[in-house]
C-alpha cells in the first residue's frame, strides 16, 4: 500500500475501524511516521470525547466485582523502556517540589518524592488525593464529570497543596494545557448554616467565582470543584461569605494560592 | 495516579475507578447494547486497568484516554469476534437509534460540546464517524451501509475527525 493511503487511515485506526490485516499494516507503518503516530494521538483523543460524551452509571454490583477481582489478579511489572522515562518525570516532580516549597506553599515531604520514584505527575494527585481521602471525597470525586477527569488525569497535571489561615487544606491539580484547575479541600472547620467557604479565580483584573456547576461553593469541605480559563500567575482564593455566595470576595482570603502552571 | 495503582494501591485504583467507570461502561455499552454482555466487557476492560497499570505512559497521553482506547477496542473486538450476523441484522445503523440509555452520569457541557461538533461536519463524515465509532464498524461496513466507496470513507472519517479535534479544542 502507497503511503498516502496509509496515512488516510489514521481516522478509521482512531476509530478501530480498519481490518484486521490493515490495522497490522498500520501499526508497522506508525512505527516509522512520526507525523502519523501524532496525528493519531490527537484523533483518539478526540475519540475519547466522544466516549466522554456517553458515560453512563454502571451497576454498583461492577464497582464490587471489579474491586474484588483486583485482589485475585497479579499486576504486569513495568516494561524497561518506562523506566527511564519514568525516572525523568520523577526528577521533573521533585524539581517542581523544590519550586513550590520555593513558593511558600505546602508541598509534597522530600521523603515522599523519593517514594514516587515511579511517578508521572499524575502521582501528585494521588498522593494529594488518596492519602487524605475520606470516603466522602471519595464519593463526590466518584461523581465529578468529565472534565474534571480530564484535568486530574491530563500528562501535564501539576499538584500544588497549601494550608488556609483558618485550617485545613486545600489542593489544586492544574493542567496548563487544559487552562483549568481542580480544587479539593480538606479538613477546612465547619461553618454556620448561614455561611459558605467560596473559591475565586483571582487575576490581576479582579475576582471571578470559580467553577461552572455551583457558583464556586465549598459549601462541604472535600467537595471537588472546576475553575477553568485559568492562567499562569492567577491565584486561587478562597473566603468566607453568605450562603448562596456573592459576586465579589467580602472578606479577606483565607487563602490566595498563585498557580505556578 | 496510575504509577500508584501500579504499584498494588488499591485506593488509588478505587479513585480511578470511579473516573473511569462510566465512560468505559457507556461507550462499551454504545457499541455492544446488550447491558449484560456491556457489563462484562467494561469489568474486563478496568481489570486490564489494573493488572496494566505499569504499562500506562503518561508521555502518550492521559490515563482516561488510554483506557477509552482499550475499551473501544475490547468492544469491537467482541462485535467482529462473535459470528453474530443474527445479532447485527436486527439492528439496522443501530448508532442512529435515538438512545435509549437513561442514567446519564454528569458532563452535560461536554456531550454539548460533542453534539455541537459533530453537528458541524457534513453529513457523510458524521454518519461515517457515528457508525464507526458509536456502532463499533469497520470502515468497508461503513461504506456498504451508506453506499459510498470504500476510499471515500476513509477521507471522510479522516476529515471529519481532524474537524472535530479542533473543533473541540483537542490539545496534541
Amino acid at each position: 500500500m502507497l503511503r498516502d493511503d496509509l496515512h488516510v487511515l489514521t481516522g478509521s485506526y482512531a476509530l478501530d475501524a480498519l481490518t484486521e490485516s490493515e490495522r497490522e499494516d498500520f501499526e508497522r507503518h506508525l512505527q516509522h511516521c512520526a507525523s502519523c503516530e501524532a496525528e493519531v494521538r490527537g484523533l483518539r483523543e478526540t475519540a475519547a470525547r466522544l466516549a466522554m460524551a456517553k458515560a453512563v452509571r454502571p451497576p454498583a454490583r461492577m464497582e464490587r466485582r471489579v474491586l474484588a477481582a483486583t485482589y485475585r489478579t497479579r499486576q504486569l511489572p513495568p516494561l524497561p523502556g518506562l523506566d527511564a522515562r519514568r525516572a525523568r518525570a520523577a526528577r521533573w516532580v521533585a524539581g517542581q517540589s523544590a519550586a513550590w516549597r520555593a513558593a511558600g506553599a505546602r508541598v509534597l515531604t522530600p521523603r515522599l518524592v523519593a517514594a514516587v520514584a515511579a511517578a508521572c505527575v499524575a502521582v501528585a494527585v494521588g498522593l494529594g488525593i488518596t492519602q487524605a481521602a475520606t470516603q466522602h471525597q471519595l464519593e463526590s470525586t466518584r461523581a465529578s464529570g468529565a472534565a474534571i477527569t480530564r484535568v486530574i488525569t491530563a500528562p501535564d497535571a501539576r499538584i500544588q497543596t497549601a494550608r488556609t489561615t483558618v485550617g485545613g487544606t486545600v489542593t489544586v491539580v492544574v493542567s496548563a494545557r487544559q487552562r483549568a484547575a481542580v480544587v479539593t479541600a480538606a479538613g477546612m472547620p465547619p461553618l454556620p448554616s448561614a455561611r459558605v467557604y467560596q473559591v475565586w479565580v483571582m487575576s490581576s483584573a479582579g475576582a471571578r467565582s470559580a467553577g461552572a456547576r455551583s457558583v464556586g461553593l465549598l459549601a462541604r469541605t472535600g467537595q471537588d470543584l472546576l475553575a477553568s480559563a485559568v492562567v499562569a500567575g492567577d491565584r486561587i482564593g478562597i473566603t468566607v461569605e453568605p450562603s448562596g455566595g456573592t459576586s465579589r470576595p467580602t472578606t479577606t482570603p483565607v487563602l490566595a494560592l498563585p498557580l505556578s502552571t | 495516579m496510575l504509577a500508584l495503582v501500579a504499584r498494588g494501591d488499591h485506593r488509588a485504583f478505587e479513585l480511578v475507578y470511579g473516573e473511569l467507570a462510566g465512560p468505559v461502561y457507556g461507550v462499551v455499552r454504545q457499541v455492544l447494547r446488550d447491558p449484560a454482555q456491556s457489563e462484562e466487557v467494561a469489568q474486563e476492560v478496568l481489570l486490564e486497568v489494573w493488572r496494566t497499570a505499569s504499562r500506562f505512559d503518561p508521555a502518550r497521553g492521559s490515563a482516561a484516554v488510554w483506557a477509552l482506547t482499550i475499551a473501544h477496542r475490547r468492544a469491537v473486538d467482541r462485535v467482529r469476534s462473535e459470528n453474530a450476523c443474527s445479532r447485527r441484522e436486527q439492528k439496522v445503523a443501530p448508532a442512529m437509534a435515538p438512545d435509549d440509555v437513561a442514567e446519564v452520569v454528569e458532563g452535560a457541557l461536554d456531550r454539548q460540546r460533542v453534539h455541537r461538533c459533530l453537528g458541524g461536519l457534513t453529513d457523510l463524515q458524521r454518519e461515517s464517524i457515528k457508525l464507526a465509532y458509536y456502532g463499533g464498524y469497520s470502515y468497508p461496513e461503513v461504506a456498504q451501509l451508506l453506499g459510498v466507496a470504500l476510499g471515500t470513507v476513509k477521507t471522510r472519517i479522516r476529515d471529519g475527525l481532524i474537524r472535530m479535534r479542533d473543533c473541540m479544542g483537542v490539545a496534541w
